[in-house]
């Protein structure tokens, strides 16, 4: 975990600059400017309904799924803006992958989970694609236990099983960003322990932004810690400042529980 | 109110009353010295009792605090530092205890007047406000206290070596002598102890340590 | 504490309970009876028709001891036909009612359309069949004629249970999809068809249920007659269905066995839709032990 004595070496991989979101009328974000260094892990915390998930879900252009969005302001990914850059979005969703709250593994074999991104790219050669599955699963610190049976369906899985199933699945293209809403919420502790356990592994080669509304999970695997509220950023600093001595009031008032 | 600010309350509220006995230890300990009174210098050990007994309830207080409720930001360095504030104040009991078990050996005086109660004062003076300081939520006040520890120091040092010159110049009192340097010397420790205190209050309240600050940043000045 | 609450005596709740739980078993009783009576009677009256030469003899005009072995063809013909037309369209609609459509005015008026069409009674889409591909098309009363309105009535259908297998896809599964960089296209192909091939392969075949029982339509498309070659896959030609077939005997009245091979033919209709059922059944459930 980076510590205020030395210095942030990792360059910027994604940045926000004023960034407005709106569903129809209503503004959901305001104003938010911040950076996201690469491998390293940033912890998105703030009571329900601050925009917290909208905001992560902008980084992939998921919402677009729905319905049209208006963002205004910049989004980048290596300089590149995210939504007027011409980017296309497939590609971007390849880059940066996305773990949801429930784990959602199709009704498939575990192999095809795991093959169904690689697939839609391609690869179809059978050596290539079990290199893949295996390297992935690997990564989620899956493989040992499922290597045995990996034609077996997935809904089959233990809840946190099926999530690092979810992982490897978003790790099988190969992402530079993992966006991870909220991973552990549906999980018991030991499961929620395994996966925090790989969050910091994964680190090492991936950017990760992870939403919680568990404090504490944020201050265990996150480098740096965002404070949102009401769609607004409050306070952004490295994890270890915000625990200790967070500067704004409001940002305080969260940590030791007394909003509101 | 949730169940955690009433025990954040009672950890306050338990240093307070622990300051508060060893503020009551302090006044025995002066008037013991000037009184040569065995009864005051007892009273400072039955409350010496207490005080450990305080020790021990708030140890275990902030403990639990840390292992069932995760506190943090200010809740966290209150009782980070509480860990710390509370050691010092059982020592400064500690210390009058020493300085009260010599009261009925520094008689005659042989030291110039009032040198010996000014220390006591101006000690006292320092952890009572040092305790103020942490009541008070009152960072100048905590910085107040630092500073003042060299007037102590000071004055220590100078009642040191006239107690030098009163030993050259009179072996016949070189055994009160010897009580008086033992005597100085706790309320000096007693000082240091109160300075330690408003560090630490420093650190509650602005969240950067104000120890040590030759090694870098300076949180006192 | 105040006053005791209203309570029911227990006594009365559990007697109440357990009269409604016999009434309800009496009616799923009298439900199998009816059934029993009328299957009963049915094969009572085909008894003596019921052979194997019944189904593999031609049907005779005049006399009796016809079969209906062109009959059969013909129905299962026309229904297969039919469902050939009528899935492209109705599995198109469908998905592109659930997938690709807004929820503004489009959708309103294709459901509009689509209901209206279902609603339509047979013998409308019938009379429609008759005048515009029989008569304006000059197809004359013919197996093409019969597909196509055949068609109609079951493209409301599957439109429908396409659209609705789709909706009930979770929306984690598409949006897994989507996060992975899919395309719309593929979602659809390889997550939300998948998941909904259940609900529709159901849907297909009870719609062939009921094709299959269809008699207004095709008396005025495919006509009351049939081809004398057997078996003949010309679309041109007339092809007279088991339900027709029933119809025609028993409203025409001229054949001495006309009830018989009525009953008969029913029986045979029966035991087909039975057998449909039954298969519907045995696909759910291998459907579903693959997929979990």
């Amino acid at each position: 975990m980076l510590s205020p004595q030395t210095p942030e070496t990792k360059p910027v991989k994604l940045s926000v600059r004023n960034m407005d979101f709106r569903y129809g009328e209503k503004k959901v974000l305001d104003g938010l400017s911040l950076d996201i260094h690469a491998e390293r892990v940033t912890a998105i915390i703030g009571p329900s309904g601050c925009g917290k998930s909208t905001f992560l879900k902008c980084f992939n252009r998921i919402h677009e799924i729905s319905a049209p969005v208006k963002v205004s302001g910049d989004m980048m990914i290596d300089g590149v803006d995210i939504y007027r850059g011409g980017i296309d979005e497939v590609d971007l969703r390849r880059r940066v992958g996305m773990v949801f709250q429930k784990p959602n593994p199709f009704p498939k074999s575990i192999y095809e989970n795991v093959a169904f991104g690689p697939r839609l790219f391609g690869v179809k050669d059978k050596a290539t694609l079990d290199g893949i599955v295996e390297d992935a699963l690997r990564k989620s610190a899956l493989w040992d236990e499922v290597k045995d049976r990996l034609k077996e369906s997935a809904t089959g899985m233990s809840g946190g099983q099926q999530q690092r199933l979810c992982i490897a699945r978003a790790l099988a293209v190969n992402p530079e960003v993992l966006l991870m809403d909220e991973p552990c919420s549906a999980l018991d502790p030991i499961a929620t322990a395994k996966i925090e356990e790989l969050i910091v592994e994964l680190k090492e080669n991936l950017t990760i932004v992870i939403v919680t509304h568990n404090m504490q999970q944020a201050a265990r695997v996150s480098d740096y810690t965002a404070f949102f509220w009401l769609g607004k950023l409050i306070e952004m600093d490295l994890t270890e400042r915000i625990f200790t001595t967070p500067r704004e009031r409001m940002t305080e008032d969260y940590l030791t529980g007394r909003f509101g | 109110m949730r169940l955690f600010d009433t025990e954040l309350k009672n950890l306050r509220d338990g240093i307070m009353a622990m300051a508060g006995i060893a503020e009551e230890m302090i006044e025995l300990t002066i008037q013991a010295l000037a009184e040569r009174s065995s009864a005051k210098a007892d009273r400072v050990n039955e409350l010496d009792r207490q005080m450990d007994e305080w020790e021990l309830k708030l140890d275990q207080l902030c403990v639990d605090l840390l292992a069932l409720h995760s506190p943090a930001a200010t809740d966290l360095r209150l009782i980070a530092s509480s860990l710390k504030i509370i050691p010092e104040v059982e020592r400064i009991g500690d210390h009058c205890c020493n300085i009260a078990r010599r009261a009925s050996f520094v008689h005659p005086p042989i030291l110039s007047e009032g040198s010996l109660e000014r220390l006591g004062q101006e000690t006292r003076g320092m952890v009572r406000r040092a305790v103020d300081a942490f009541v008070g939520h009152d960072a100048a006040l905590a910085r107040a206290v630092i500073k003042n520890d060299d007037t102590v120091d000071d004055l220590y040092a100078q009642i040191y070596r006239e107690l030098l010159r009163i030993m050259l110049a009179d072996p016949l009192c070189i055994e009160r002598a010897s009580h008086l340097i033992l005597v100085i010397k706790n309320w000096e420790r007693i000082a240091d102890q109160a300075t330690n205190i408003a560090e630490e209050v420093l650190y509650i309240l602005e969240g950067r340590s104000a120890k040590h600050p030759y090694l870098r940043g300076n949180a006192v000045e | 504490m105040a006053a005791a609450l209203p309570f029911r005596p227990r006594r009365l709740s559990r007697l109440t309970n357990r009269i409604m739980h016999l009434a309800l078993w009496g009616l799923a009783l009298i439900f199998v009876l009816v059934l029993a009576l009328f299957i009963g009677s049915i094969l009572k009256q085909g008894w003596s028709v019921l052979n194997f030469g019944f189904l593999s003899r031609m049907p005779e005009t005049l006399d009796a001891g016809g079969g209906i072995k062109p009959e059969i063809f013909n129905s299962l013909y026309l229904v297969a036909l039919s469902l050939a037309i009528a899935l492209p369209i109705g599995l198109g609609a469908g998905i592109y009612m659930a997938e690709y459509a807004g929820q503004g005015r489009a959708l309103r008026f294709l459901r509009l359309c689509i209901e209206t069409l279902a609603a339509t009674p047979s013998i409308v889409l019938a009379l429609f069949g008759m005048i515009v591909f029989v008569q304006m098309m000059g197809w004359s009363f013919s197996i093409r004629s019969g597909a196509v309105t055949l068609a109609l009535l079951n493209i409301p259908v599957i439109t429908r249970v396409t659209e609705m297998s789709l909706m009930a896809v979770p929306r984690e599964l598409k949006e897994a999809s989507y996060g992975l960089g899919a395309t719309k296209l593929q979602t659809i192909l390889k997550v939300a068809l998948p998941h909904a091939a259940t609900g529709i392969l159901t849907g297909l075949v009870l719609t062939a249920g009921r094709a299959f029982g269809e008699s207004a339509i095709l008396v005025f498309t495919a006509g009351t007659n049939t081809s004398q070659t057997f078996p003949d896959f010309r679309l041109t030609v007339p092809g007279e269905t088991l339900s027709v077939h029933l119809w025609y005997v028993t409203s025409d009245g001229t054949l001495p066995d006309a009830r018989e091979i009525a009953a008969g033919t029913a029986a045979v209709m029966i035991v087909v839709l039975l057998a449909l059922n039954l298969s519907v059944r045995v696909l759910d459930r291998f459907i579903r032990r693959k997929t979990r």
